[in-house]
């Protein structure tokens, strides 16, 4: 792998030509004019295609509603958000979202199979071509034994990998992670984390990953941006430099990945 | 074993007595009638097909209503659940509307239609409509805000979103109104049929009452109360299997 | 969606006013036969002739009165054989199946045997009034009862309650909620049975004046009945309803 300098240059050349990702000064706020609760403040930030974001910060800081913004579900009442140079008007399956609360994101009355197929459907893919594509996919996910079973059934981390597979079915440009991994066991997370590592850099997908936990943002990350909460405000973003592919046992001892960790903690504990 | 014999104990008991104290004259027969004569003729009345032909007419009737009732009231419904401003406005007319006993009705359907099926088969359609509707606008209303996040951001235009989301998602809670329905399609159909209506069960009790054969409108009740009851397991038990087979998000 | 709950309020006033409106014009311009959907404003013209003219109070009393005394009786059987029921696992073993059995039979299933002892009277009405408004309550008692919170029986066990203590400070408390709303719904049912045994019994009442109405073809007085009806299950419904909250102000809100 390149070294983490000339990376970190590619990619700020790339972000010059066409960012993944561009937002203006966005601010968002809730409730009628007079009581308005301002959640995110000022957040201006870009995305190089491919790349990795990893955004952290402590509850209530609205990392959840920055998410549900870069997937157009909801408008910013102030500044604008850019996908490819287009605005961002509204959900699109080129921008898929991976929610927290996997077990409610999934239709329970199909079965894995079925769930996945439900992208492609939206996609308008027809037979066999759906078939061969769901076929890929619980190959891809480790969720071949799995594929005639209902997500009740299925363990959190087998349904989240459902979740992921779902969303990779629609082919996005961009993948949202909101918390994706929080309530699921260390060792489950671990294995996911890498998982999700290994598809973005086959894909080379854009990621955009929301997590309360640093180590896991510094870990997955190109890049980390820190909010702060009331409102919401981009702290700190700091370029993580350390060459992929990375393992959970080495990285973590990484003297640049103690540094950084160290760094949030301090900015994080501060607020 | 023993609970069904418990059950059975004080039922038995009854018509044991009831037997016995007609036979011994002390319930008079053109009231009381007796538990033989009842038997008698309710296998009479299976013999000669009248009870069946009418069991028909009620059934026709009631099922003629349930079925637009179950579209009318899905329909309305889901319309009112995916939109709070439609509600709001629509709302308190329903609310105006719902509370009209059905049997006040019967009436105006028999002014409208004359005696037949017809007025029967409204009466019912008015009375089982609202379970409907209140559990679908319910279900619709409260379907996984999640559900909806994914259906938008697959940009499932609105007729998919219905048929591989909205509906599935609902379907568990819209059972139920379709059950509550059911029971009370057979309950006003003999209801109208007691009171006005010249068809069916209700009215061959009215008649066999009016005739002076209590033993049959005792027999014709006795059948009632097997149809209701019937009625009422198979519901549970269907119930019970789409339980199963939706799993636990079907419940509530 | 900052809309004043004013503005919701007006959006359905709108929308009720343009349904009868139009219903209006279309009897006017005679495009819906008069005679079988009389416009909104002769309905409302006969109801209120009648109510001037004190022709709407007696029959709507009567008609209350069959109700009510028909679901107080019901009400009580339900309650006492509730908590019998309810609180003794014998009972139930030995009287569930038939009541379940009993339970579906429509109601008025019981007017022919019932005129065949009482006749076309009164009596008649109240009795099957009472037989279908029971079940609500009782069914709502069977299971208030049944359901109590075991810490509540040692609480009382350990005050050594007397049984009717126990009962009174204890048991009926927390069936209140379940019995109240079984009480709602038998109201409802109490109501229905009135017009229902009115006009089989014709007996005098709101339900016998529809149905002499629909006889003559008299639409705006049928029409009216039926309004009146509709306004006497609204006012009932509310009225338990406020009940329900006076009574059981101690609840914490739903969640």
């Amino acid at each position: 792998m390149k070294h983490a300098g000339g990376e970190a240059a590619r990619q700020g050349a790339e972000a010059q030509a066409a960012p993944a990702l561009a937002l203006r000064k966005v601010s968002m706020s809730f409730g009628p004019a007079s009581a308005d609760r301002v959640v995110l403040s000022d957040i201006d930030f870009q995305v190089a295609p491919g790349e990795f974001l990893c955004v952290v910060g402590p509850s209530g800081c609205g990392k959840t509603t920055l998410l549900r913004l870069l997937a157009g579900l909801i408008r910013p009442t102030g500044g604008e958000i850019l996908f490819h140079g287009e605005r961002v008007e509204g959900p699109s399956r080129d921008r898929a979202i991976v929610f927290q609360d996997y077990s409610k994101a999934l239709l329970p009355w199909r079965t894995v199979s079925g769930n996945i197929a439900l992208s492609l459907e939206a996609c308008g893919v027809g037979e066999p071509e759906r078939g061969r594509r769901i076929g890929a996919l619980l190959a891809k996910m480790g969720l071949e034994r799995a594929a005639r079973q209902h997500p009740s059934q299925l363990s959190g981390g087998m349904q989240q990998r459902v979740q992921i597979a779902r969303c990779l079915a629609q082919q996005p440009r961009l993948l949202l992670m909101d918390e994706p991994f929080g309530a699921l066991d260390a060792i489950t997370r671990q294995t996911l984390q890498d998982e999700v590592a290994r598809l973005a850099a086959e894909h080379r997908m854009t990621v955009v990953f929301i997590t309360h936990d640093l180590e896991e943002a510094i870990y997955l990350g190109d890049r980390v941006i820190a909010l702060t909460a009331n409102p919401g405000r981009i702290a700190e973003m700091i370029d993580v430099g350390i060459p992929r592919p990375r393992s959970q046992l080495e990285t973590r001892e990484d003297r640049r990945f103690l540094s950084h960790r160290h760094r949030l903690f301090g900015l994080l504990q501060g607020h | 074993m023993r609970r069904f014999l418990r059950g059975i104990a004080i039922p038995a008991l009854a018509v044991a007595l009831w037997e016995t104290g007609s036979r011994a004259g002390v319930l008079p027969m053109d009231t009381f009638s007796r538990p033989s004569d009842i038997a008698v003729a309710f296998a009479g009345a299976f013999a000669d097909g009248s009870i069946l032909v009418a069991t028909w007419q009620t059934v026709e009737a009631a099922l003629a209503g349930f079925a637009v009732a179950a579209a009318l009231g899905i329909l309305v419904g889901a319309l009112l659940g995916l939109s709070p401003a439609l509600e709001r406005v629509v709302g308190p007319s329903i609310d105006a509307v719902r509370p009209i006993p059905s049997v006040a009705l019967m009436p105006l359907t028999l002014l409208l239609f004359g005696f037949g099926l017809q007025m029967e088969a409204w009466v019912v359609a008015f009375a089982c409509v609202w379970p409907v509707l209140l559990v679908t606008a319910a279900a619709v209303r409260g379907i996984e805000p999640r559900l909806h996040d994914v259906s938008r951001t697959l940009e499932l235009p609105f007729a998919s979103q219905l048929r591989r989301i909205i509906l599935p998602a609902a379907l568990g809670r819209i059972v139920v109104g379709l059950r509550v329905s059911v029971g009370i399609s057979l309950v006003v159909a003999v209801t109208v049929e007691i009171v006005i209506n010249p068809r069916g069960l209700g009215y061959g009790m009215i008649i066999a009452q009016q005739s002076l054969h209590p033993e049959l409108m005792y027999a014709q009740l006795f059948w009632l109360g097997l149809l209701g009851w019937g009625l009422n397991v198979a519901l549970t038990r269907a119930a019970g299997r789409w339980h199963a087979f939706a799993g636990a998000d079907a419940e509530v | 969606m900052r809309r004043l709950p004013q503005l919701q309020w007006l959006g359905a006033a709108l929308f009720a006013a343009a349904l009868l409106i139009a219903w209006q014009l279309l009897a006017e311009r005679q495009i819906i036969s008069p005679v079988f959907f009389p416009s909104p404003s002769r309905t409302l013209g006969e109801l209120w002739r009648q109510a001037a003219q004190g022709e709407l109070w007696k029959p709507l009393g009567e008609t209350s009165l069959r109700m009510f005394y028909g679901w107080a009786l019901a009400s009580l059987l339900g309650v006492v054989l509730g908590a019998a029921i309810g609180s003794s696992r014998a009972a139930r073993e030995f009287l569930g199946p038939l009541l379940e059995f009993l339970r579906p039979l429509p109601a008025s299933a019981i007017i022919p045997p019932a005129i065949l002892f009482l006749g076309l009277s009164n009596e008649m009405a109240v009795a099957v009034i009472a037989f279908g408004a029971v079940w609500p309550v009782l069914l709502a008692s069977v299971h208030g009862f049944a359901s109590m919170e075991p810490q509540l029986l040692e609480v009382s066990a350990a005050l050594r309650l007397s049984r009717a203590q126990s009962l009174a400070k204890i048991a009926i408390p927390g069936a209140l909620p379940e019995i109240l709303a079984g009480a709602r719904v038998s109201l409802a049912i109490s109501l229905i049975l009135a017009v229902v045994t009115e006009m089989q019994a014709s007996q005098p009442g709101l339900g016998q004046n529809i149905l002499l109405a629909q006889r003559s073809f008299r639409s705006p007085e049928l029409y009216a009945g039926v309004v009146t009806l509709g306004l006497m299950g609204f006012l009932i419904n509310h009225a338990i309803l406020a009940l329900e909250r006076r009574l059981l102000r101690w609840r914490a809100a739903p969640a």
